[in-house]
């Protein structure tokens, strides 16, 4: 960590050149090349993975970036923006409005997709910690792919649109938790006794930071409630940083922390500005996140896991669709509805590389790091292609297991 | 067709309003970043919606002109607003208007349509509460309350 960005600026002379240079490099062609991405219809994430991966130590050709540390807080950044900005949109409400049939159907997906992480986690018999993390690289959609996914392919007003953004509520609830349960199995926890004191500080930390959000939106929303947009940037982001670094001082994660900080600023009366500014920032600071993550990947490590990516790939696609279908009779809607809903939440993404990087840097099987590397690219890449061509596993749904198709114009969400 | 609107949120992204209209269901989703999507589908299901992307400005614009605020055609079963039972709605002055030109004294409006003007929109001017010695003029639109069954005879008496 000696030459993060702090050393950047520290750096003297020929050394800040070179480093700025590799940095812009690195950015640009990231850049471009989810750019080029972007004409065929592919979502960001896995092409700026695939540029740090590209671009990085593993492979031929030019090293901008020796390793992942030397993008330091800047790719730290990136996971606290990312997850603030999944706490600043998330809404109870959103989930509690959807009634019974979108918790059916959220909860049917999670049971299948967590216990085919599971299953996979324990095929692999690389560890118990490793398992449970599997659970949850295996378990998540990536929202960000989802949601842009459903604006790219103009499926806004198809009736099932609504109960796929719930389930993947649903998911961002159910990360919320997961995430905090999982920081005491991560942490160097040494016997029962330390890991019961690190569970009780992360859950007063939660209870805190809940009772913030649900009792502090009048003075948090005084803290930072200013006309200028300047400077609401400046304190919201600074909120989020000083919240990240409190929960990871008290044992919790900063991914929790952050997420918590987005809560806490929803609730106040900025919250519609502060989405709006933090839209930027975290594109950029997320984009090093994936390259950062890209250069950690050496492409050999990629074909030792190969076979374990397949299966979880597989098993994934067919747990989505499963899944799918459940969700799409709970509402009553048809064989079109069940394939775009299965095919739209197989996508994962960036939940999965933040689980790989926190089991990486918390000490678990350094195989985690490769496995999500393939299994995201492959599902980022392969998801938003097969959600574009759903029509052709509509038709192939049996028909038994689908009520006709409701008449258009009909919904219940 | 239903005159409803329905609403969803559309978590992460925005909220979704969907009108049921004659050639199909018109959706409009508004994004949180300001971004407006219309939406119309197809009636039988068989072929993707067509869909419009505006951006803020030009949805205010378009939304405006939908609720007439520029060009009011003078339709006899149009309803501007009702407030108990109370109608206020304008009507804009054309060339071949029998009140263009002439005063509100001299079209003895109150007696004849039993529909009171309350202003007068000339241009970027308003009149409001214009006397009984004012003349009407080609292109004004005329803002009258009444009872909603005698906005057909002002139109007929004024606008034509």
């Amino acid at each position: 960590m000696s030459s993060g960005p702090v050393g950047l600026l520290a750096a003297t002379g020929g050394e800040t050149g070179k480093e700025l240079v590799a940095l812009g490099a690195a950015l640009l062609i990231a850049g471009l090349l989810a750019r080029a991405g972007r004409r065929v219809g592919l979502p960001t994430i896995p092409l700026f993975m695939a540029a740090g991966v590209l671009t990085g130590p593993f492979t031929p050709g030019p090293v901008l970036i020796k390793e992942p540390a030397d993008l330091g807080l800047l790719t730290t950044l990136g996971l606290i923006l990312l997850l603030f900005h999944l706490g600043l949109e998330f809404s109870l409400d959103d989930l509690l409005a959807g009634g019974r049939r979108l918790l059916l159907a959220g909860a049917a997906y999670l049971i299948i997709n967590l216990s085919a992480g599971v299953a996979i986690g324990t095929g692999l018999g690389w560890g118990g910690r490793e398992t449970l993390v599997i659970a949850g690289i295996v378990g998540i959609s990536s929202s960000a792919i989802v949601t842009k996914l459903l604006v790219e392919l103009r499926r806004l007003a198809n009736p099932e649109t609504g109960l796929l953004l719930g389930i993947v509520v649903v998911e961002d609830v159910f990360l919320a938790i997961y995430l905090a349960l999982l920081q005491p199995v991560l942490g160097e926890a040494e016997g029962v006794g330390e890991a019961v004191t690190s569970v009780a500080r992360g859950m007063v930390f939660l209870v805190l930071m809940v009772a913030l959000a649900r009792w502090g939106r009048g003075p948090v929303g005084r803290l930072l409630g200013t006309g200028d947009d300047e400077l609401l940037t400046v304190c919201f982001v600074g909120v989020a940083i000083l919240i990240a670094g409190v929960a990871a001082n008290v044992g919790v994660s900063d991914a929790i922390g952050a997420f918590l900080a987005g809560q806490v600023v929803a609730g106040t009366s900025v919250a519609h500005r502060v989405q709006r500014l933090v839209l930027p920032l975290r594109d950029l600071f997320a984009a090093m996140f994936f390259f950062a993550f890209g250069l950690s990947v050496d492409p050999g490590a990629l074909t030792s896991v190969a076979g374990p990516v397949v299966a979880a790939v597989t098993v994934t696609a067919l747990g989505c669709i499963v899944a799918g279908v459940i969700a799409a009779r709970i509402q009553g809607l048809g064989a079109d509805a069940a394939a775009n809903i299965g095919l739209t939440v197989v996508a994962r993404g960036e939940f999965s590389l933040i689980l790989a990087s926190l089991a990486v840097a918390a000490g678990l099987d350094g195989r985690l790091g490769p496995f999500t590397a393939g299994y995201v690219l492959v599902l980022a890449i392969a998801g938003p292609l097969a959600a574009s061509r759903s029509h052709l596993l509509a038709s192939r749904l049996p028909s038994r297991l689908l009520p006709t198709p409701a008449l258009p114009g009909k919904e219940g969400l | 067709m239903s005159d409803q609107i329905r609403e969803q949120e559309l978590p992460g992204i925005g909220r979704r309003y969907t009108a049921q209209a004659d050639g199909g269901e018109v959706s409009v989703v508004i994004h949180h970043t300001g971004r407006r999507d219309i939406y119309l589908s197809d009636p039988a299901g068989r072929r993707p919606p067509a869909v419009a992307t505006l951006s803020d400005g030009q949805a205010r614009r378009l939304g405006a002109v939908l609720a007439g605020a520029y060009f009011q055609p003078t339709l006899t079963s149009h309803i501007e607003a009702v407030v108990g039972g109370l109608l206020i709605d304008w009507v804009p002055l054309g060339p071949d208007s029998p009140g263009a030109g002439r005063s509100i004294a001299d079209l003895q409006v109150r007696r004849q349509t039993r529909m009171t003007i309350v202003a007068i929109l000339r241009g970027d001017d308003a009149i409001v509460v214009p006397e009984p010695t004012e003349v009407l003029a080609v292109g004004d639109r005329v803002v009258i309350v009444g009872r909603p069954e005698d906005l057909d005879g002002f139109v007929r008496h004024v606008a034509g």
